[in-house]
């Protein structure tokens, strides 16, 4: 990376700054969910590393959350941005050099602000735990010179239409910048109480809303059409699904905070909004789906569809439960307990992850022109972080049930801990398979690089997987 | 920009515009990706219906309200009458308070057969309610909660008698901002999709690709 980055823009191979943000989004995936499976593993195991204020779990907790929704997540949507917007547009990315200044800067600003965190330099606000001066960073020096190249790669295009998945990635940016601006206005300004209670949840609900969601249904919108070589089965649900989720996603904040002295109105408003999120996630899931018509051996064929395929259909549980749960009567029984971690989890482990890989898996290859070097390592990543997340989701969600049951009918804490202990356990085992699972990732798309079968030129890497 | 009017759930757009929407959708490789003009399925369609119509049902106020502590009020001052005391055992005394409040036509007969209570609980909350009661405040306000009866935590408009209202509103400018939401989204997404070629048009993927 280091000798491009004052390298001339012409002198850069094309797919430079895609690869770079590729392998950086799998080592933070590791660091991500390693220190998940760390935390996990406190509170399977109370005993297990006590007496440094380093490792307990009230620090490590966030930096958890932060690696991995920066670092894995939204590097493996900046990596899709350098290779997708592109391709879509018949052109090349409009600046390599600044996608790799970009990668630079966003891998060590993030290494430096999690070390910061981790010592305790936090604003203490879920999802903005970073200090307002590192926020500023984030916004000027990664959103947007990641902005600036990917709206500037749209303009430059060589088509006359855009793609629908470059609707989603040219707003979801600007989006982004929006939610990360507004939602740390109570640290610029030292706005308290439910004024600050109110911005901290629409940040934190729109870096779902606004980020993770409407990028990850993007790259399927790319990778389906692509390797199943179907066409996108409709246009106009595209429009249906990308004007919902920009109207439709934005307005809920205040069902985050449904037990508040916020207004009702706001309440009742947001509640609605809430149960509209289903709209967006009718439309993708029926529109990705129907374009698998007369293609579905590709999902048991071809790794990248697969992994698809999977986070489309775990959109149908996540929207079922992000739209209903927040209503008034169920979220006063589930608030405050594990049923909310195990659907952040499906969002961001399930959902948005396996749309994420595919992205990735399916990037290196294509850029790298290198067929993937194992194909069994990949089936094992697959099933590892099926496995995994699905046991982490179920035992957590159980979890959350019988503390929602416990906090009702006041169950004394001690019981409730014990009730749920199995849980916990069944947690770091699910937690420690994905874990365990990327490590195999990354060495899988190292040896790829260095040693995969070159793919001949006019082939794409999935039409020779199964070719010797 | 022209509009074309005369057939608003078919076409917005002229046909030329729709003729050369439909050049540029058949010559043009979106890095080698195809799209379809398929119509939403019809059952998609009803299915968003029903997401919309069970958004306002969902949230409506009845499905969420807990036990107000004026849903008691009746139970308690039956609770120690000569009739209940000679009952053999607390089920029975349940039994026959309930009955008789039912039958003397209580307002809130909905909310109590939604939150039943066995009379432990009913002892448990009696003194709370009766102090409440002495001190003539608004028992709609508070919420039974296990074995307390507390402020609701509903945050409303200020009452006539200066006092905070606290009762779950059964609609309130939420869910009216909400219709007019919906409504200019639903009419937005229309405009948007008409302005496409008419949905009974599919592109040929052969020229272009």
């Amino acid at each position: 990376m280091f000798k491009y980055l004052f390298a001339k823009n012409e002198d850069i191979p094309a797919g430079s700054a895609a690869v770079f943000f590729g392998f950086s989004s799998i080592i933070w995936f590791i660091i991500g969910t390693g220190l998940g499976s760390f935390n996990a593993a406190k509170l399977a195991f109370p005993d297990f590393v006590t007496g440094s204020y380093m490792f307990a779990f009230g620090h490590m907790r966030q930096v958890h959350v932060m690696a991995v929704i920066f670092g894995w997540i939204s590097m493996a949507f900046a990596m899709a941005f350098m290779y997708i917007t592109p391709a879509l547009g018949n052109t090349k990315l409009w600046s390599e050099k600044l996608g790799i200044w970009t990668c630079f800067n966003w891998n060590g600003g993030l290494a430096v602000a999690l070390c910061l965190m981790w010592a305790g330099v936090t604003s203490g606000r879920e999802y903005t735990d970073f200090p307002w001066p590192i926020d500023l960073i984030i916004l000027f020096a990664v959103l947007l010179p990641l902005g600036i190249n990917v709206w500037m790669t749209i303009v430059h295009r060589k088509t006359q239409g855009i793609y629908t998945t470059n609707w989603f990635f040219g707003a979801a940016i600007f989006m982004l910048m929006i939610v990360v601006l507004v939602g740390n206005l109570p640290e610029y300004f030292s706005l308290t109480g439910l004024t600050e209670a109110y911005l901290t949840w629409w940040h934190a609900h729109n870096i779902l809303g606004l980020w993770i969601t409407p990028v990850a249904a993007a790259i399927a919108y790319y990778t389906v059409p692509k390797i199943t070589g179907n066409p996108l089965y409709s246009h106009r649900i595209g429009h249906l699904h990308f004007w919902s989720v920009v109207v439709f996603y934005s307005t809920p904040a205040a069902h985050h905070l449904m037990s508040s002295p916020l207004p009702e109105w706001l309440k009742s408003f947001a509640s609605v909004e809430g149960v509209l999120i289903l709209v967006p996630a009718i439309a993708f899931v029926s529109n990705l789906l129907l374009t698998m018509t007369g293609k579905w051996h590709y999902f048991v064929d071809n790794i990248e569809i697969r992994f698809t395929i999977t986070g489309v259909m775990l959109a149908i549980p996540l929207n079922m439960q992000g739209g209903f749960q927040q209503t008034r009567a169920i979220n006063w029984y589930v608030h405050g307990t594990g049923w909310i971690v195990a659907h952040a989890h499906l969002a961001l482990l399930g959902f948005s992850t396996f749309l994420e890989a595919a992205a990735v898996y399916y990037g290196l290859q294509t850029i790298l022109r290198r067929k993937i070097y194992s194909l069994a390592l990949a089936n094992f990543h697959f099933w590892f972080l099926l496995i995994g997340f699905a046991t982490y989701w179920i035992s957590i969600t159980i979890a959350g049930l019988i503390q929602g049951a416990a906090k009702i009918y006041e169950v004394p804490y001690i019981d409730v801990v014990i009730a749920e202990h199995p849980y916990m356990i069944a947690r770091w085992v699910g937690g420690t398979m994905v874990f365990t699972g990327n490590v195999v990732w990354l060495y899988n798309m190292w040896m790829t690089a260095r040693a995969g079968t070159p793919v001949p030129v006019g082939r794409l890497p999935h039409e020779i997987a199964y070719e010797r | 920009m022209a509009w074309k009017f005369d057939k608003p759930l078919y076409t917005l757009a002229t046909d030329d515009q729709n003729e050369q929407a439909k050049y540029v959708w058949e010559h043009e490789s979106l890095g080698g990706i195809m799209e379809d003009n398929n119509r939403l399925p019809q059952a998609v369609v009803w299915l968003l219906v029903l997401t919309i119509i069970t958004a306002f049902l969902i949230t409506a106020p009845l499905w969420g309200q807990r036990p107000m502590a004026a849903i008691y009020e009746e139970y308690i001052a039956l609770m120690d009458s000569p009739e209940v005391a000679k009952l053999p055992d607390d089920e029975a005394k349940m039994e026959y308070i309930v009955n008789t409040v039912k039958s003397q036509g209580s307002k809130w007969a909905g909310h109590q057969d939604r939150h039943p209570l066995t009379m432990n609980d009913l002892r448990l909350i009696k003194d709370q309610i009766i102090e409440l009661q002495r001190e003539n405040a608004h028992m709609d306000y508070y919420t039974v909660v296990g074995k307390d009866v507390a402020l609701a935590n509903f945050e409303g408009e200020i009452g006539d008698d200066g006092v905070k209202i606290r009762v779950q509103p059964s609609w309130d400018l939420g869910y009216t901002i909400d219709v007019f939401y919906v409504l200019y989204f639903c009419i937005a997404v229309m405009i948007v999709v008409k302005r496409l070629p008419p949905s009974d048009w599919q592109p040929d993927h052969s020229i272009g690709h």
